[in-house]
């Protein structure tokens, strides 16, 4: 059934049309096996679309989606997904162990095999002890928990997850990423969307960001910030009072170059440093030399929040 | 208030059906005890007259009765005029007509009459009893006036011309007998005679079918409340399908309607007296059958629904009406002829139809054949509406 060189997820063409509005616009990207892909995004980039096509909840009007070489909708496709939606799709009025017994059998987990599952979910999301309490009382956190559980109880290949960390705390979050790589590391391939860019950066192999239907980048945190903003560093300084005019940072005649940085009237300045061991010391020096103190000092590496913004820019997408 | 009010303006399917629901409600009840739909149609008694006397004056009885605006003589439409009391005491037992009217003789030359009625229909045993009690007093004042005629006629006695300022007597069969047209008639109830209390398993039965639609659109209503919180979208996710959803959904909601209806009989036979373990046969064949045709009709709403709101509007507007029109409110031996019709639109009406052939009449499993076929009908039609109109939610 699953080819061996075959991808988890082979995505080719995707396209998606509401009548008028094209959701997706000829999306191409692969997950590969074991691999935890971030899939990122601002508002309306086409993520839960993609997301639902996925899970069979739509019919792309173009292009194919593969699992494990296979296209979607032949048997045992879907069986190798586990779809962890964004809201919380459980039975409030049912105990945690009814609501995994509902979905692993909607999973088709066979009967023999369901007690033992429900068991480990229960242990793994560490809700024991509340396995015979209802859902609809428990915290945000818990609940979050729950639904992650129940879209994994039938053990799948393959994990969508729709921002599963949304409206919890940093405990409950923490809880969640170390059940994802705990899944991870039994072989689990995931894919994950998420509007919190440093869980993207810290817990994704690969991250891919589609803006308005189309993916726009696709690779690791490194190759993203060497293909957008560099490896430059960002370096804020506070001066002891506004700027009468902007600071000049004598060029070495080599590597360096002359430039006025920071603006009249403010005192803050702010630039970019290839180099940090080479360029801070005459920069810092330049600013003493114009009669100004250093008060406060920030530098910033480059990370994928910048990335982010450097590719999709700072207009609000509602 | 203001926020309430705005809430409400926003909500256009609200804001009409909190003004629709009244409105149809009352219509209903108006047209079936007012002058709007149900005009000029006064319900016709179904009745059969079995005339054992065979006379000019039962003839006219028979002829006068046959014109009566309240009755519906189902002789000519039967084409059978060699009734027997007893065909015509069957024919009261299944429902064909009402009421049987045997013309007997009298004490003399005068009429009487027995009245072979069905107990359930309460109005018609009065109005048929009132018609035909003047028509046998008009022909008992006939018979005396005919009486009294001959005596003028005949030749003077020696005993009348012995006593001259005598009057003229009367026959006196006749004199005898009392022109009050309740003695002249006898209501006889060929099928509750025997029972213990069997009007109360009537209004259990209307009751159970009207809680048994509420009960299902209450039920078909979770596929909204699934499909508004997303749930659906996950089960739909699995290895379910909207044909396995749909048909589990049926199957519980017909069970549980099932439960429900078993649970109130068992205690009107506890409490009440029905005899329930005596009709346990035709009381499960209806239960199961008119179960299943409300869980399909349930599905049915919720799935024509776009919003858990929209459902509790349109169902307590089409519950309420189908109740009132099929007979779980009010008997439909009240209503009119055009309402009566319109009533067999409801499967109130034939679930309603069926119980009382199981409790009233007594009727064998096979006399059940119309109702449950009716209603196994609609139980198809309505899911298998509902499995089309949920196609919309299977994918974008």
């Amino acid at each position: 059934m699953i080819h061996a060189e075959s991808p988890a997820l082979e995505i080719v063409n995707l396209r998606k049309n509401y009548r008028r509005i094209e959701a997706l616009r000829g999306v191409d990207f692969e997950l590969g096996r074991g691999e935890c892909l971030a899939f990122l995004g601002p508002n309306g980039a086409g993520k839960t679309t993609l997301i639902r096509a996925l899970a069979g909840r739509t019919r792309p009007t173009k292009g194919t989606i593969k699992v494990f070489g296979h296209p979607i909708d032949s048997i045992g496709a879907r069986q190798a997904l586990g779809l962890v939606p964004q809201d919380l799709a459980l039975y409030g009025d049912l105990t945690t162990r009814e609501n995994l017994m509902a979905f692993g059998k909607f999973h088709g987990v066979p009967r023999r095999e369901l007690k033992k599952r429900i068991d480990w979910a229960l242990q793994w999301t560490g809700l024991t002890d509340r396995a015979k309490d209802l859902v609809g009382g428990f915290s945000g956190g818990m609940k979050r928990r729950v639904n992650l559980a129940c879209g994994v109880l039938h053990r799948p290949k393959i994990i969508l997850l729709d921002e599963p960390t949304v409206g919890v705390d940093p405990q409950s979050r923490e809880r969640i990423f170390t059940m994802l790589d705990q899944l991870n590391d039994e072989g689990a391939s995931i894919l994950l969307t998420t509007h919190h860019l440093d869980e993207a950066e810290q817990r994704s192999d690969r991250i891919v960001i589609l803006d308005q239907g189309r993916v726009i980048a696709d690779g690791t945190i490194d190759e993203l910030v060497l293909s957008t903003v560099g490896h430059s560093r960002l370096v804020r300084v506070r001066v002891d009072r506004p700027l009468t005019a902007p600071v000049t940072v004598p060029g070495d005649g080599v590597q360096r170059r002359t430039v006025h940085v920071g603006e009249a009237g403010r005192d803050l300045i702010e630039t970019r440093i290839d180099d940090v061991t080479v360029n801070l010391g005459p920069f810092l020096q330049a600013v003493q030399n114009d009669g100004y103190l250093v008060s406060d000092m920030e530098v910033q590496a480059p990370s994928l929040h910048h990335v982010f913004l450097h590719l999709t820019g700072n207009e609000l997408r509602d | 208030m203001q926020l309430s009010l705005r809430r409400l303006l926003h909500n256009r399917i609200e804001l009409l059906l909190t003004f629709v629901v009244p409105i149809a409600f009352f219509s209903v009840f108006a047209l079936i005890f007012g002058n709007g739909i149900g005009s000029g149609t006064t319900p016709k008694v179904k009745v059969v007259i079995i005339d054992e006397v065979q006379s000019p004056d039962s003839t006219a009885i028979v002829e006068s009765l046959r014109n009566s605006a309240g009755l519906r003589l189902m002789n000519d439409d039967l084409q059978d005029e060699a009734f027997s009391v007893n065909d015509a005491s069957d024919m009261v037992r299944h429902g064909s007509v009402t009421i049987a009217i045997v013309l007997k003789s009298g004490q003399g030359e005068s009429i009487r009459s027995d009245l072979l009625a069905d107990a359930s229909d309460q109005v018609a045993g009065q109005v048929v009893s009132a018609l035909v009690g003047r028509e046998l007093v008009i022909a008992k004042t006939r018979q005396a006036a005919r009486a009294r005629r001959t005596l003028v006629r005949r030749p003077p006695t020696d005993e009348a011309t012995a006593v001259p300022n005598q009057p003229v007597r009367q026959p006196p069969a006749v004199a005898a007998e009392s022109l009050d047209p309740s003695e002249l008639v006898q209501i006889v109830d060929v099928i509750g005679e025997d029972k213990a209390n069997p009007v109360v398993s009537m209004y259990a039965a209307g009751i159970a079918v009207m809680f048994l639609l509420f009960g299902a659109t209450g039920g078909g209503g979770v596929l909204l409340d699934e499909r508004e919180n997303t749930t659906l979208d996950r089960l739909l996710s699995t290895e379910l399908t909207m044909d396995q959803l749909l048909l589990g959904k049926w199957f519980y909601l017909t069970a549980l309607g099932f439960v429900q209806v078993c649970v109130m009989f068992v205690w009107g036979q506890y409490v009440f007296g029905i005899d329930l373990l005596g009709h346990l046969d035709g009381f499960v064949m209806m239960t199961l059958v008119t179960s299943s045709a409300a869980a399909a009709f349930g599905l049915f709403l919720a799935t024509l629904c776009k919003t858990r709101g929209q459902l509790n509007g349109l169902s307590v507007i089409l519950i309420l009406t189908m109740s009132a029109l099929g007979g779980s409110m009010v008997p439909r031996y009240v209503m009119s002829e055009r309402m009566r019709e319109l009533g067999l639109w409801t499967f109130n009406a034939w679930a309603l139809d069926g119980y009382d052939k199981v409790f009233w009449r007594d009727l064998p499993a096979d006399a059940l054949l119309p109702q449950l076929a009716v209603l196994m009908i609609a139980a198809v039609g309505f899911l298998l509406v509902a499995r089309a109109l949920a196609i919309r939610w299977e994918f974008d």
